[in-house]
């Protein structure tokens, strides 16, 4: 379409050149557009492989708790720097939520993370992760509590409004908890409120209509101290090593070809057992190593040392190996896979809950041979009490 | 209807002898407000106006100079900072239904279509809120709709367009709707702020002959204010003019104030009359300044009697 | 239509686009989304066949079907021969929706004592003084952290997570509400004043008539937040809701079926909006 410009000489050459250049211009940028879009949906299409770096690196993800403390205390004090240098490889330690580890660990952003063996079949074994359980760190005895006012006992807890964190080892403590007492058929009576870790406290204490809640240390702690009326009617000390802390490592990173995921597996090993035994020990050094576990959660020392009063610790390695290799660590599994899979926590559609196998060191699996994704792994802990790593 | 043709002096002398009364009445009314600078602006300073009932005053001056505020006054929107208003002997402290008011634009309610919008005041006089619920109420409301549409009607409006909402009708039939509005009410006093100004001239020169005929029909004061001096000098019987105000003097900033010729018959008439085309160059150059002592309007008014009467 | 005349046309304002070609352009990116998620998902099951963190589409149905026809965990099984009615009633989705709607409306139903309020401030100059600078400082208070103070105040039931939502929007609605109602021409309730009207009558059949579509175009765009701060409360303390079952369903990477819960809410909360803008058109056909 002419433009009046055009009727000029001068503005004749400037319509001329303008309007090539617009069209130029347009059509770039419109042939641009099926481009971007197409690198937009490739970029979508290219499924994340881990690069792998000049020196191996893994990464092991930590929350807050008495027993994974010494995890920021290992990086910080460079104990696990020595040993990562050993085996040549490096070892980063990250810091996380609780659930968010889990998901890190699940969608495989880390390598490694610590986490409760009811979890461990939970998340990624029940999602398809074949995970290998390395060490097995310590057990709640006494960590995790029922707590209620007015003096009730558990047999009048059901029908009442129940305050926690469901679906998690504070939920399998009240089962236990009633199971104990020979009250299992009430178990569905239960009024199950689900609150946040976060908001617990705050809501518990400022309520007194809110007369019951299962949680773990340090809020039980807090609450304790604050209101004197509430009063522990069970705690997982009655259930000991049924909720167990372990750290746990994908099983195909174990398995690298390289053998990099075996010298990891090593390195922190030992790592742990050196920080363990400086944290169960005396002097200067356990002084450091406990005020620095305190300091990674904020708490005070007093406050560490409490939680850690009630956290069977395995200081030794041939304790944690021993145990790994009883016929008591089936038991207590049996026990929790059970309940997760009456929770429906092993899958929406899991049809029994042999679908989810753990294999345990002596070559048995619980459960169907076919589906193992859970591994119990002494040979490390083994290694470590020999003397070997 | 036809006026006589009546020399300007008889007509006053008419108004004397029938000793209207007083309206609207101004006393010594102040407006100032402080200024950023601390300064104070003076808008109007002690003036004293007397408006008659039956009377078409209109407000003639430039952007600034107090005649909107003047009509506010008298609305009862504004308050002097000394003085008093009264209207109809009773001083002004609110806005009520003494007086009508048709304001230049956004005056209609825009959720009402046009009938709805006329028939709101006499709806809201006849019953309050539990009124309505009654069936005399809707009784009433049957006889108004028909009052309404006439109104309408002769506003020059179409039956057609009465189910229309505000925002569908043109800028020149939304100012009928707000005039028939306010006149649904039958106010003594009708306040219009440069109603016409928003519209073009054809339209312009339809409602101002409207309105010409609806004052002297109704003989109702009105107050019009407007910047137009034809305008002005057209629709008046008398003009007040407005000057801006030197912030310092004392004086009231009323350049003139005086009755108007009724001219001619119709407006177009009034428009070709010599005199008027005088007196416009006339308010025109008093505008901006004063003027010789020869060059007065009073001598305007004088030819124009006198030719009246030979 | 030649391609070439038509991607000229892309970088067009003038153009014209043919019926055909805008409602499939407007379906172009929930294709790609979709294909892009589908994508991933089969990547990620190739590498573990029971991924659950992208889940298949036969994953996905499993997990509606679950949703609609199974009762939640914490509620008794149906009988097998259950009527489908029944078991739909009886159904996750159906408890949840019902719990989470039922705290949606009552603060909806919270929010006009805040319109209302907004409406006063705008219209009467003395409440306008009382309430004016509180309002303006109390919406600033970000409402969430306020969650504490209405456990205690209001217990862990359903009124804190009303009150939540009501604190956390009524303020935005009242001041909202204020700005819409001061726009009302000065002219028009000056009119209504001349024109036989008391006090009530200028703020309700004047100015809140007036308003009304306007503040329902307001409280269209306050269902994000409101829906927001439903889910933070039933996230953080809460034994039934849309949101409660997508933090339980998190605990242990059950996406099958947070991903059709996130699906519904979003269904939902378009519904609610194209509802709230239907009735608008109908009751206001002049704005």
């Amino acid at each position: 379409m002419p433009c009046i410009d055009s009727f000029t000489p001068a503005g004749t050459l400037k319509s001329l050149a303008g309007r090539h250049l617009g069209t130029v211009f347009q059509r770039l940028s419109l042939s641009l557009f099926p481009v971007i879009l197409s690198i937009a949906f490739l970029a979508g299409l290219i499924s994340v492989t881990p690069a792998e770096a000049a020196a191996p690196t893994f990464t092991v993800g930590w929350s807050v708790y008495a027993g994974w403390n010494p995890y920021f205390y290992m990086a910080k004090s460079g104990i696990l720097k020595r040993w990562a240098d050993k085996y040549g490889i490096v070892i980063k330690v990250q810091r996380f939520d609780y659930a968010a580890s889990l998901d890190a660990f699940v969608s495989k952003n880390i390598d490694a993370c610590t986490m409760t063996n009811m979890e461990a079949l939970d998340m990624p074994a029940a999602a398809g992760v074949d995970s290998t359980a390395l060490i097995i760190g310590d057990y709640s005895n006494g960590n995790d509590a029922v707590l209620a006012r007015n003096n009730l006992t558990l047999a009048q807890l059901p029908g009442k409004r129940i305050m926690l964190v469901q679906k998690t080892v504070s939920e399998y403590l009240l089962e236990r908890a009633m199971d104990a007492n020979g009250l299992s058929s009430q178990i569905p009576q239960l009024r199950l409120v689900n609150t946040s870790d976060s908001d617990l406290v705050g809501a518990f204490l400022g309520n007194k209509s809110n007369q019951i809640a299962v949680t773990w240390k340090p809020l039980v702690s807090q609450i304790v101290e604050q209101d004197h009326n509430v009063k522990s009617l069970f705690d997982s000390s009655k259930i000991p090593a049924e909720i167990l802390d372990l750290l746990v490592v994908r099983t195909e990173v174990l398995k690298r070809s390289d053998g990099s995921g075996i010298r990891f597996a090593k390195a922190i090993s030992g790592a742990w057992y050196e920080t363990v035994a400086q944290l169960a020990g005396t002097g200067p050094a356990s002084e450091q190593a406990i005020s620095s576990s305190a300091a990674a959660s904020g708490d005070s020392v007093a406050s560490y040392k409490e939680q850690l009063r009630t956290t069977y610790l395995y200081s030794s390695a041939k304790a944690a190996a021993q145990f790994s290799e009883s016929p008591t660590i089936k038991q207590k599994m049996d026990l929790v896979r059970q309940f997760c899979f009456r929770h429906q926590l092993l899958g929406q559609n899991v049809a029994s809950v042999n679908d989810v196998a753990i294999l345990y060191p002596d070559g048995s699996v619980q459960g169907k041979t076919d589906r193992v994704r859970l591994r119990i792994d002494s040979t490390y802990m083994r290694m470590a009490e020999q003397g070997r790593l | 209807m036809v006026l006589a043709s009546a020399g300007t002096s008889q007509r006053i002398a008419e108004f004397d002898q029938v000793q209207l009364p007083v309206e609207i009445a101004l006393r010594d009314v102040t407006v100032s407000y402080p200024l950023s600078s601390g300064n104070r602006k003076t808008v109007l300073s002690n003036l004293d106006l007397d408006i008659l009932a039956g009377e078409f005053v209109v407000v003639l001056g430039e952007t600034g100079c107090g005649k909107s505020t003047l009509l506010r006054l008298v609305l009862g929107q504004e308050f002097p900072t000394s003085g008093t208003i009264q209207v109809d002997g009773k001083q002004v402290t609110r806005i009520d239904s003494r007086c009508g008011y048709v304001p230049q634009k956004y005056s209609l309610f825009p959720d009402r279509t046009m009938i709805e919008n006329v028939m709101y005041g006499p709806e809201n006089a006849h019953s309050g809120w539990f009124g309505r619920l009654l069936p005399s109420f809707w009784k009433f409301r049957r006889t108004l709709r028909r009052q309404a549409e006439a109104q309408l009607l002769r506003m020059g409006l179409r039956a057609s367009d009465f189910k229309k909402y505000p925002h569908q009708l043109s800028g020149g039939m939304q100012q009928r709707v707000a005039i028939a509005q306010a006149l649904m009410m039958k106010p003594p006093v009708l306040l219009m702020d440069e109603a016409f100004s928003a519209l073009d001239p054809a339209t312009r020169a339809s409602l101002q002959q409207q309105l010409r005929e609806i004052w002297l029909e109704s003989r109702a004061t009105i107050l019009f204010v407007t910047h137009n001096t034809s305008e002005a000098l057209l629709l008046g019987s008398r003009l007040i003019l407005l000057g801006q105000h030197c912030d310092d003097s004392q004086e009231s900033n009323v350049l003139l104030d005086m009755p108007l010729p009724p001219f001619a018959d119709t407006l177009s008439q009034r428009k070709q009359s010599v005199e008027f085309q005088q007196l416009r160059d006339y308010v025109k150059r008093r505008t901006y300044g004063p003027t010789t002592g020869s060059d007065d309007h009073q001598t305007i008014l004088d030819n124009y009697e006198r030719r009246e009467t030979a | 239509m030649a391609s070439i005349p038509v991607l000229g046309k892309l970088g067009d304002i003038q153009a014209r686009p043919a019926k055909l070609w805008t409602q499939s352009l407007s379906w172009v990116l929930f294709l790609i989304g979709i294909l892009t998620y589908v994508q991933f998902s089969i990547a990620r099951h190739k590498e573990n066949p029971e991924d659950r963190v992208v889940p298949s589409s036969a994953q996905l149905i499993q997990g509606i079907k679950a949703s609609i026809l199974e009762p939640a965990e914490e509620d008794d099984a149906l009988d097998s021969n259950a009527g489908i009615v029944q078991r739909l009633t009886h159904s996750m989705l159906w408890k949840d929706t019902a719990s989470s709607s039922k705290r949606f409306f009552i603060a909806v139903a919270l929010l006009i004592p805040a319109i209302l309020i907004g409406l006063h401030m705008a219209v009467f100059p003395f409440a306008e003084a009382f309430f004016l600078r509180f309002g303006l400082f109390f919406d600033k208070i970000v409402a969430l952290s306020l969650l504490p103070i209405l456990f205690i105040v209001f217990g862990i039931e359903e009124w804190s997570k009303i009150m939540l939502m009501v604190i956390g929007v009524g303020p935005t609605m009242m001041l909202d509400t204020y700005n819409i109602a001061k726009a009302v021409p000065r002219e028009q309730i000056v009119k209504a004043f001349t024109l036989k009207s008391s006090n009530a009558d200028v703020a309700y059949r004047v100015v809140l008539k007036q308003i009304l579509p306007q503040v329902i175009n307001s409280l269209r765009l306050n269902l994000k937040p409101l829906a927001l701060f439903l889910f933070a409360g039933e996230m953080i303390v809460s034994t039934d809701g849309l949101a409660y079952r997508i933090g339980i369903m998190r605990r242990h990477m059950g996406m099958d079926i947070i991903i059709p819960y996130l699906l519904w809410v979003a269904v939902l909360l378009f519904g609610l909006d194209a509802l709230l803008r239907f009735v608008n058109r109908r009751l206001h056909p002049w704005f």
